[in-house]
């Protein structure tokens, strides 16, 4: 057999917490690590669900995101609450395309691109879909990458609001959507990291044990 | 899963030394360390699984000593300064969070509290302790624990989207009214490149081989980690064995 050795199908787990390797019994559910003292399994428990259920909530959450108004500039007491988009467009007509285009990429791109990146890995994983494992890792390193770029708008906000304080003059509040975009960019956090990518990998695998057993049943047998 | 207990029915039992496992794709090898001032890559994923930098411990401790340093003059002096006609504004780290929880959005607050202030520092302060206690066999304990917390609180720490955000509100601002830019922001710049520095020369691996050695010193006898039910590492089984019969 030249099939890669697998860390589980050999009795191994990978402490997450410090990576050590652990020789454990067959029908171990759960230990701690003899190192780091960090709980460990073979498989992160209940990932494939909890990502689903992280990721819906984030999806639910991304409207009121980009329908409320994350930002209200008053000057000289007229203003009008301004949301995500809004808030690129003007960056974009006041000739700062540059600014405009990091805005985009970090607070619309870039949640979204998660989303749909959690989405297609829950999909791959769940339906057991014929996807090249390197294709799927792509997915994954990237989506863990760059979603701490997107809390960017609200330390944005974070700074304006205290920045720009002068009573009726000019003021910057921030409005109910930055609470709810928030809250996204942090539960799609948390999805990334339930997430565990060797599901990918048994996946490949069992589909790879499937071909090769078809492929050739007669002289090959272990 | 039903995939692992497909797995399980394999009797292959192979006699060789297995020393670490891709922790993204669950391949097994033989090394576990990389030489040092190399890397160590997932042949079949492409997972970087260890880097062994020159002299870790040393470098860290030395970094977050420093971040540590820079952090009292960030948050204390002002980062950048608005005027407007002859009214004018200061902002310092702590103000945005102030002035967020003063308007009542209390959990974006504790957010940009988290990620801003409180992540980054925890950074420095458990990296400087765990360099710093790694060299006592009594710290191993805390030690360990520490590794644990910095491994979870690792990527909450956003300094560089912070200071993206700052050049953002400059930008954004410029037209209303008159933006300045503070010394305390250099010290921001400066924190925030230490903070990168730091994370990128630390290696948990070394620290580990560091206390593994310390506590090979029979300086006092030395006490096994508790493996409940009988797993143990296979690396840890040999040294105890090991030390056991001599």
């Amino acid at each position: 057999m030249n099939r890669p050795a697998r860390a589980l199908s050999h009795g191994f787990w990978t402490c997450l917490g410090c990576r050590q390797l652990v020789r454990v019994k067959p029908k171990t559910h759960t230990c701690f690590c003899p190192r780091c003292g960090a709980r460990m399994q073979g498989r992160v428990e209940a990932s494939l669900m909890l990502t689903w259920a992280l990721t819906i909530t984030g999806a639910l959450l991304l409207i009121p995101a980009n329908v409320l108004p994350v930002m209200t500039v008053i000057y000289l007491g007229a203003g009008d609450p301004s949301t995500i988009i809004a808030g690129v467009f003007e960056l974009y007509h006041a000739g700062f395309w540059g600014i405009a285009l990091i805005v985009f990429i970090a607070s619309i791109a870039v949640p979204v691109m998660k989303l749909v990146g959690l989405v297609i890995l829950c999909l791959v994983v769940q339906l057991g879909l014929n996807v090249p494992p390197h294709q799927s890792m792509r997915i994954y390193r990237v989506v863990s990458a760059i979603g701490r770029w997107s809390l960017l708008d609200l330390f944005m906000i974070s700074i304006l609001v205290a920045l720009v304080d002068m009573g009726a003059i000019a003021e910057v509040a921030a409005g109910p959507g930055s609470t709810a975009f928030a809250t996204v960019v942090i539960v799609t956090m948390f999805a990334v990291r339930a997430f565990d990518p060797r599901l990918v990998w048994d996946v490949y695998e069992s589909k790879q044990a499937e071909s090769s057993t078809q492929a050739m049943p007669a002289d090959q047998q272990p | 899963m039903e995939q692992s207990s497909q797995y399980q029915e394999r009797p292959e039992v192979h006699q060789v030394a297995w020393k670490r496992a891709c922790h993204q794709c669950d391949l097994l090898l033989t090394r576990s360390h990389a030489p040092v001032g190399q890397r160590l890559q997932c042949p079949r994923c492409g997972a970087m699984l260890h880097r062994n930098m020159y002299r870790s411990v040393a470098h860290t401790a030395a970094l977050s000593l420093t971040g540590l340093l820079l952090f009292i003059p960030t948050a204390t002096l002002p980062l950048i300064e608005f005027s407007l006609f002859s009214f004018g504004a200061e902002n310092t780290l702590m103000n945005g969070v102030m002035s967020l929880f003063a308007a009542g959005y209390i959990w974006l607050a504790s957010i940009v509290l988290f990620c801003s202030v409180l992540a980054p520092l925890g950074k420095f302060l458990l990296l400087g302790f765990i360099c710093w206690g790694s060299a006592w066999v009594s710290m191993a304990k805390p030690v360990a624990k520490a590794l644990r917390w910095y491994h979870h609180l690792q990527e909450w720490g956003m300094l560089d989207v912070y200071m993206l955000g700052i050049l953002v509100a400059l930008v954004k601002m410029s037209d209303l009214g008159k933006m300045t830019i503070e010394p305390g922001l250099y010290c921001f710049a400066a924190m925030m490149v230490i903070s990168s520095a730091t994370t990128v020369s630390f290696d948990a691996e070394t620290v580990w081989a560091r206390l593994a050695r310390r506590a090979q010193i029979p300086r006092k006898p030395v006490v096994e980690p508790e493996e409940g039910a009988g797993e143990d590492p296979d690396q840890n089984s040999g040294q105890g064995s090991g030390q056991g019969t001599t």
